[in-house]
């Protein structure tokens, strides 16, 4: 009983970390961007800002009970892929649930919310969350395939399919695995520019052709929800990027450095660069990632 | 025992000779008569068969002449089943024509019931005969009959179909008497089982030329290919009923004839080889050109060069799993393509050309006719569990046995083409709308239960093939055996 | 008497009487059907016991009946999915016509399904094969539409495999002498290549017909989509398994058994895994809702054929675990998708949408099978889909891996596309009228969906019947080193606990939803689809902005090469070269009586020449 106690106690402290961590990221890519577009730009916690604010509105209509559920689906996914992806190691503040699944249930339990969240805007009836969820998913069709390869090269090497075993081994050889499997870091993180939507990969939810895309019709606390699972889940990827490539974190401090660089790549990369359509970005996906993410497998069958 | 072979013989040449005087006392005896004589000769027959199987073969002495000088004839399992079978397809053939063309002035009855009757006692008479000239009597006979009945309907399609066969009837005709003349010269007998005795001592040019001869001959009225270019025509252009005995009956004589010489006159082992590419050729065109004919009857007759050409490699394949499948498949041949020669004449009853457009639709009105066509279809195709299937096993599995595995994969090619056009017909037959200005025919009640007869044999074999498996088994050990057929004829008294 | 006899005798003789029973009474032929379907599979699991078995002897042939484990695991899907589907059924088919037929032939298709699975010997096996073949045959046909097509080409394909499995059955009969299949089991090691080559060949392209796979597919969308739904949920569901029931035990018994088997394995492997993707892109394409589940079933088998022929215990268990999936939620859509029909009309997304708040049963057993269609935790299809790809990853199988991942990926297009078409999207007036689907419908489909998530949090229940299946055809116990009651692990120790995920899954939904409600709901109004956001512009009530035609239009322009060619192209032409051999053939037939006489000369002249060669 204690335990379980404590376990749920660990879990909401985690789920706090990530919404606060992820907000603040967000803040900061807005920061970022203002300032090389010559501008001052909101502050770095101008997301919490924007949160407490959609949170007191109310809405006054609905379209019908998924669009309801939608926003709790996201909500399941970014939290039960945070309860596998473990945040810190031999920390006792922050147990891990990552015991109970393993690399193929997080790729699966990622999806749960996208696809939660399109039926949700499906009941909503506006063509244009259509259109941005059929390029959603059309994109991931994309991107999915050099992630896949990159993770597969990893559990090719390493005879493994846990996360905790991956880190564990990067712990025991003392490289990280960003070095010693290069070409799927290369593959993965390509396939990471695909997972954040920025640009050059944001026609999903292309905001002066769409209207936001799938999430049109949320206001009020439907989009503080989406908001808020939207950062929980960009912390629950770069942690799950640190984890896997960048050996882990064993503090705060050392987490939030390497997270925060990690962010970087997808942040200063869509600053220069322009949107692609969604064929071009899936065949985009399917020609130099995936061949990084073939190299990838070659190194991990043939360099053992 | 009501009777003795000879009797196979005498009654219906006899009441041939006596209907056209009966009936001009009564018209009704026309019709009657050939139906009394059939079911009494059907009722001879199975006792006949049965004591057989028991006692072994009835050997029948003509006129007192003993064999092998004399003519005689031979009851044995073999002969005897298809014997039997004949005539209950005769029976069933008479029964279903009972009331056939009834407001027509008794003459054309008349024609037709005489010849009817001619063409089953040929039949008969070839395959109980054990004298090759008194094969070529009864041979005569059946043709004629069967070129009067081809040519029933007065018509310039009949007229012709029937001359195509009267052309190469005659060609038959003329080799078989080549051949018989070549083998009495070299061998002085014309008597099966002596000439059986004696074969080894021809010279082997004399002997392949004979057979030769006599393959040709007796095939051109097997229906073997290049030799079936008459079946065609005729089939379609006679009347259904008819139709059927041809594929039923005579066919089956004309086979008996040709396997009883390669058997048990001839022995060259080359010969069965013959059979299987003569019967692969044969059922492989026959079954590629059914799948584009466009009149149903044509399609049927093709279907039964087909199934025959399968006789044929059954036959070759010289065991005696092979026989009794051969004789498995003849069986349910003659009872499936009756049903359909049957029902088809009724799917296309008032259609001028007899195209198998002309059946669309007619399910709605012919319901009883159309499943009996159908189930015809499904059994003729090979489908469990309905009779056909165990007589394409037991092929199947002979072929297996003489690890014959290119010919199993032929015939099962072959097999798939039939199943698409036969079910193409059927699928016309439910779901295609009815032409215009076809009238449905009901089918008259004699008619009905015939064929319902023949839909409820398909179905007992199916699910109990066991009730025919028995005789088919001795028939086929009975012709493997040359020997006893020898001994048994040349012994007789 | 035996009950294996009675079993066969009720199900045939309901047959034949709820045929006829027509004559009499409606209500009488409907219970008649359900009864003919419901009391012999009562009888199949409180009589029968394991290892029991009947025989009857025809024409010098025994045929051999007897239940084992593996076939007692499929009869979970015959039955099982039969006795709801036939529920279904009697309301799906209320006031249509010919009802007796469709009775008859679904009964006889039940019926042949279990002598399938209770057959031990070929030929029983082969009897039943047929029988099921022309009774899905007579169903493809029922409606009347495109049946020389449609229904030819079906029978046709079937056809080719069936004798391919008879001449496979005489092969073997030849060399062992009897058409048991322990015999032929027995006799396999020692044959020589060339049979142990061609048997399973032969027997697997029979099988293969019969589970859609590529190239032998084309038949499947056409049948699928014509048959009544009532029955395609049968026919999708349960009589591809029959395939994937023979496949399994070719290779298990067979194929694994022999050096050689590895090229076996490994290409029909790929086939399976090129059959996914390919099934699944031609899914996502449809417009049709039948045609759309039909490709869907299509790829789905191909899972279900790669992991069976991986080979290692856990890719079995994959691929034995996704056919009772499949059969579940295969057979829950074609029931969802016969409930649209029968309340619309139509199954063509362009034509009807939004029917969520109509037909909110249909919707959420859609939504449990789509969801476990794709593979998502907590439900079912996860479970396998987990399985089946550790066993590809620990079986060495990479680039294998990344096809059957692409093709899961593409799937998730055609689940929403799926929902989205029916129930999602705008709410048009002309189906405003629409109501929910009767309850003898909608209570099969919701029960099935219920199953899927039983499965999905605890799988050793199903897990359970595989494992003793396997064991039956020689494999060793996977009990503990493959899964648990709600664990599942591979080989190299990682694992999955179901059952707290499935926990914590249902408690975050909640909170965030009561979190919602509480805070969002009560003081919203509900409005219709036309209400939204929509740049100041105000869609008017008749103003039509349903999003369903081109719904991918970009992955189509992504993937446009791949789906140029077509298999089914390439069988036209050959059946159109075929017929014109067949003109050819016929006209051998000149219908000139001299040119008939002039053959006979010319063969007595041809034998007269060679026939020294020919009859020595």
């Amino acid at each position: 009983m204690e335990s379980v106690l404590y376990n749920i106690l660990g879990a909401v402290a985690t789920f706090l970390l990530a919404f606060v961590v992820g907000m603040i990221y967000g803040g900061l890519n807005r920061k970022i961007t203002a300032r090389v577009q010559n501008r001052k730009g909101p502050p770095f916690y101008q997301n919490f800002i924007d949160a407490m604010k959609l949170a007191s509105k109310r809405s006054a209509i609905h379209h019908g009970i998924m669009q309801h559920f939608g926003p709790a689906f996201i909500m399941v996914s970014s939290v039960m892929s945070l309860m596998v992806v473990p945040v810190l190691t031999h920390n006792q503040w922050f147990p891990n649930l990552n015991f109970h699944g393993d690399l193929i249930f997080l790729l699966y339990i990622m999806v749960f919310g996208p696809l939660g969240m399109a039926l949700g805007a499906g009941q909503t009836g506006n063509p244009n969350s259509a259109i941005g969820v059929t390029r959603g998913l059309s994109l991931m069709t994309g991107f999915e395939i050099p992630w896949v390869m990159a993770l597969v090269a990893l559990m090719i090497q390493y005879h493994t399919t846990s996360i905790v075993d991956l880190m564990n081994v990067q712990i025991q050889s003392g490289t990280w695995l960003m070095f010693s499997s290069p070409f799927a870091f290369i593959a993965a993180v390509m396939a990471m520019l695909g997972m954040f939507r920025y640009s050059p990969f944001d026609i999903v939810g292309a905001p002066a052709e769409l209207a936001s895309g799938p999430i049109s019709e949320n206001g009020g606390k439907y989009l503080f929800v989406m908001m808020s699972a939207g950062s929980v889940f960009a912390f629950v990827k770069l942690t799950l990027y640190v984890d896997l490539f960048m050996g882990g974190a064993d503090n705060l401090v050392i987490l939030l450095v390497k997270t925060f660089v990690l962010y970087l790549i997808p942040v200063l990369y869509s600053l220069t660069t322009v949107r692609y359509r969604t064929e071009h970005a899936i065949r985009w996906f399917w020609g130099w990632p995936s061949f990084f993410g073939l190299l990838a497998i070659l190194q991990a069958v043939f360099f053992k | 025992m009501v009777g003795s072979p000879v009797l196979f013989i005498a009654i219906p040449l006899l009441a041939a000779f006596l209907i056209p005087l009966l009936g001009m006392i009564w018209k009704e005896s026309v019709r009657i008569v050939p139906g009394l004589v059939l079911a009494y000769l059907l009722v001879l027959s199975v006792s006949l068969l049965q004591h057989v199987l028991a006692f072994g073969p009835i050997i029948e002495i003509i006129a007192g002449w003993k064999p092998p000088i004399g003519i005689n004839l031979v009851f044995s399992p073999f002969s005897g089943f298809l014997v039997t079978l004949m005539l209950f397809l005769g029976l069933l053939v008479w029964a279903y024509s009972y009331r056939f063309k009834r407001n027509v002035e008794y003459e054309p009855a008349l024609k037709y019931f005489l010849m009817l009757m001619m063409l089953i006692t040929g039949s008969v008479g070839m395959t109980l005969t054990g004298d090759i000239f008194n094969m070529f009597v009864f041979i005569e006979i059946t043709s004629i009959s069967a070129y009067g009945l081809t040519s029933y309907y007065k018509e310039r399609n009949s007229a012709e179909a029937s001359f195509k066969y009267i052309l190469l009837g005659s060609l038959a005709s003329t080799f078989l008497l080549l051949a018989i003349m070549i083998i009495y010269s070299q061998l002085g007998t014309l008597n099966m089982a002596d000439i059986a005795t004696k074969m080894h001592l021809m010279k082997p040019g004399y002997k392949v030329a004979s057979l030769i001869f006599f393959i040709t001959a007796l095939g051109i009225e097997a229906e073997i290919f290049p030799l079936n270019g008459w079946a065609p025509d005729a089939y379609a252009e006679a009347p259904g009923p008819v139709g059927a005995a041809f594929a039923g009956i005579v066919v089956k004589a004309a086979v008996y004839a040709v396997i009883r010489v390669i058997y048990t006159l001839f022995d060259l082992p080359g010969a069965y080889q013959f059979l299987i590419v003569i019967g692969i050729i044969t059922m492989v065109i026959a079954e590629t050109a059914a799948i584009r004919q466009e009149k149903l009857k044509r399609m049927l007759a093709y279907s039964s060069i087909g199934q025959m050409g399968l006789v044929l490699i059954a036959f070759g394949f010289g065991t005696k799993e092979g026989i009794y499948a051969a004789l498995f498949i003849m069986f349910n041949h003659a009872i499936i393509k009756s049903l359909l020669f049957f029902s088809g004449s009724y799917l296309a009853y008032n259609s001028t050309e007899k195209n198998i457009a002309d059946v669309s639709g007619m399910a709605k009105h012919l319901p009883l006719t159309s499943l009996l066509f159908a189930l015809g279809a499904f059994a003729i195709i090979g489908l469990p569990p309905f009779a056909g299937f165990w007589s394409k096993l037991a092929v199947l599995t002979a072929a297996a046995d003489s690890s014959l595995w290119l010919i199993i994969a032929l015939v099962l090619a072959v097999s798939v083409v039939e199943l698409v056009y036969y079910l193409r017909v059927v699928n016309r037959v439910y779901f295609f709308k009815k032409e215009e200005d076809m009238e449905p025919q009901k089918p008259t009640v004699n008619a009905m239960i015939v064929m319902l007869i023949l839909g409820a044999i398909i179905l007992l074999v199916g699910f109990y093939p066991d009730s025919v498996t028995g005789l088919l088994h001795k028939a086929s050990s009975d012709l493997m055996d040359k020997s006893q057929y020898i001994q048994h004829v040349l012994s007789a008294r | 008497m035996n009950p294996v006899l009675n079993i066969f005798i009720l199900f045939l003789g309901g047959a034949i009487l709820t045929y006829f029973a027509g004559r009499i009474n409606k209500v009488l032929q409907s219970l008649l059907f359900l009864a003919s379907v419901l009391v012999p599979a009562f009888l199949f699991y409180t009589q029968l016991s394991i290892g029991q078995s009947a025989t009857f002897s025809v024409d010098g042939i025994t045929l051999n009946w007897s239940l084992n484990y593996f076939g007692w695991l499929f009869s979970l899907i015959v039955l099982g999915l039969g006795a709801m589907a036939a529920i279904y059924a009697v309301s799906y088919m209320k006031g249509k016509q010919r009802l007796g037929t469709f009775y008859f032939n679904f009964i006889l298709s039940i019926m042949s399904m279990t002598g399938i699975l209770l057959s031990q010997d070929l030929i029983s096996f082969f009897i039943f094969w047929e029988i099921m073949t022309w009774s899905s045959y007579l169903m493809t046909i029922y409606n009347g539409n495109k049946v020389q097509s449609i229904g030819i080409k079906y029978f046709v394909f079937s056809a080719i495999g069936a004798y391919a499995m008879l001449m496979a059955i005489v092969m073997v009969h030849s060399i062992t002498g009897s058409f048991l299949i322990k015999d032929l089991i027995n006799a396999y090691p020692t044959m020589q290549l060339g049979m142990q080559i061609w048997i399973p060949v032969l027997l697997l392209t029979g099988f293969a017909v019969k589970a859609a796979m590529m190239p032998l597919h084309v038949w499947a969308p056409g049948a699928y989509s014509n048959s009544p739904m009532a029955y395609t949920s049968v026919f999708s569901g349960a009589l591809s398994k029959m395939g994937v029931y023979g496949m399994t035990i070719v290779f298990v018994t067979l194929i694994n058994k022999i050096p050689q088997g590895i090229w076996f394995r490994e290409v029909i492997a790929w086939m399976g895994g090129i059959t996914a993707v390919i099934g699944t892109l031609w899914a996502i394409k449809q417009d049709d809702a039948k045609k759309l589940l039909a490709y869907s079933s299509v790829a789905q088998l191909g899972y279900i054929i790669t992991g069976i022929a991986i080979g290692t215990e856990l890719a079995l268990l994959a691929g034995l675990f996704l056919a009772v999936m499949h059969a579940l939620f295969k057979g829950t859509l074609f029931m969802v998708v016969g409930a649209v029909e029968k309340q619309t009309g139509t199954t063509n997304f362009t034509e009807v949408s939004g029917l969520i708040r109509k037909m909110p049963w249909t919707f959420f057993a859609a939504l449990l099978s789509i969801i476990a269609l794709a593979g998502i935790p907590p439900l079912g299809g996860f479970v396998g889909k987990w399985m089946l790809y550790e066993s590809l990853i620990t079986s060495n199988h990479y680039l294998l891996v990344i096809v059957i991942f692409f093709s899961s990926t593409a799937a998730f297009l055609y689940c929403y596309k799926f929902l989205f078409g029916f129930f999602l999207g705008q709410e048009e007036k002309e189906w405003s009228h629409v109501k929910e689907a009767p309850a003898a419908m909608v209570v099969p489909m919701v029960i099935l969906s219920l199953l899927m998530f039983v499965l999905g949090t605890f799988p050793g229940i199903l897990l359970s019947p595989i494992n003793n299946g396997l064991q039956a055809l020689g494999y060793t116990d996977s009990y503990k080193n493959l899964w648990e009651t709600s664990v599942i692990l591979n080989g190299w120790g990682n694992h999955v606990v179901l059952q707290p995920i499935l926990y914590y899954i249902i408690a975050i939904f909640l909170f965030f939803v009561v979190f919602l409600t509480l805070k969002g709901y009560k003081n919203t109004r509900y409005v219709t689809t036309k209400d939204i956001s929509s740049s100041g512009e105000i869609p008017k009530e008749d103003e039509n902005l349903t999003f369903s035609e081109n719904f991918y239009q970009p992955f189509f322009r992504a993937v446009e090469p791949v789906m140029r060619r077509q298999i089914d192209k390439f069988y036209k032409n050959l059946g159109e070269g075929l017929e014109a051999l067949f003109e050819f053939m016929r006209r051998i037939y000149t219908g000139n009586g001299q040119t008939y006489a002039i053959y006979v000369i010319a063969f007595v002249v041809i034998m007269l020449l060679f026939g020294n060669y020919l009859l020595k």
